[in-house]
């Protein structure tokens, strides 16, 4: 059940057979949740954090007159909202964007980890840290990168994050978003982005149809993404 | 709520919009026009080439076309300063 978390946190760093078992001992219950559920609501308190087993969610802001900017989107295998174990009251909301299996894991069972398993701590704060590169890396986009370049960048990230959890088919992952969800992503409007995605189509890099992403040309996009993948910490040499 | 496909058509050719969006109504779909435009404008101009010859084109699910929103319709252009 917690496969796709596993492999997130050993693409990082070592988890024992320990740290494994804490981990399953610290989910409180699984729920499925429908499409465009808010599992968190901004202000709110919350005494749990949630990982994501299936499915898409994300991190979001409204605005007064209807947009909405999407922060970061989790995908299986995220700790979507590690963060409010101290944080407590989230000051953004948390929606799913599609259909989600979840598992519920109580403030109480991640500090009984914290007091037990200081390594296991360790790997959990650098993944809130890694959210935070993320959320850098999605800021660069925001206010400098181009519309294609926005987009490429999107998704070179997605891709090499369903790799690290087992969902990608060479170069192509399924993505089960709209051009409005990714308009919501990168800042643009949806016909914004339906024309980009044509551009990128028409220059042979890549193709966005019904939920899937099919790479055609990996270094293309990553040149007009100018992606570094380097905030995505592929490297394993934690402790 | 209907859902309206909001094709592009422009100098970067036809751009078919395969999802299309649910909107309130025509008027709400033509809001949706507008935006987009200004959203392809405003990236045009930080190139520094605006292309105002292009339309949207709204249609219903059965690909009846409702209504064509030139990209001129997006925007005021004001290129002198009348009685300053």
């Amino acid at each position: 059940m917690i496969e796709r978390h596993l492999l997130k946190l050993r693409a990082r760093d070592t988890v024992s057979p320990e740290e494994e078992h804490a981990i399953r001992d610290a989910i409180g219950e699984v729920r499925f949740l429908p499409a465009d559920h808010v599992a968190v609501h901004a202000g709110r308190i919350v005494d749990y954090s949630i990982m994501l087993l299936e499915g898409i969610m994300c991190r979001y802001k409204d605005l007064s007159d209807g947009q909405r900017q999407i922060t970061e989107l989790h995908i299986a295998g995220d700790f979507v909202d590690l963060h409010s174990f101290t944080l407590k009251r989230l000051d953004h909301s948390i929606i799913t964007m599609t259909p989600c299996q979840v598992a519920i894991v109580p403030h109480a069972n991640l500090e009984r980890i914290t007091e037990r398993l200081p390594h296991l701590t360790r790997l959990y704060w650098f993944m809130t840290n890694m959210d935070a590169a993320i959320h850098r890396e999605w800021e660069v986009s925001l206010g400098r990168r181009s519309a294609a370049s926005r987009i490429s960048a999107l998704l070179c990230e997605l891709k090499l994050r369903s790799e690290v959890v087992g969902m990608t088919d060479g170069m192509t992952y399924s993505l089960e978003l709209t051009q409005t969800d990714l308009a919501e992503c990168v800042g643009l409007t949806p016909i914004h982005v339906n024309r980009t995605l044509k551009e990128l189509r028409e220059k042979g890099l890549v193709q966005f149809r019904s939920g899937r992403v099919t790479i055609n040309d990996w270094d293309g996009l990553v040149r007009v993404a100018e992606f570094d993948p380097a905030y995505l910490y592929l490297e394993k040499w934690r402790t | 709520m209907a859902r309206y496909y909001l094709h592009i058509v422009n100098g970067g050719g036809y751009s078919e919009d395969p999802e299309g969006q649910e909107l309130t109504d025509l008027e709400a779909a033509r809001t949706a026009a507008i935006e987009g435009v200004r959203s392809i404008l405003s990236e045009e101009a930080r190139q520094g080439q605006l292309d105002l010859a292009g339309s949207i084109e709204i249609a219903d699910a059965d690909g009846n076309i409702l209504l064509s929103v030139p990209f001129s319709e997006a925007v005021e252009l004001r290129l002198d300063r009348k009685g300053a």
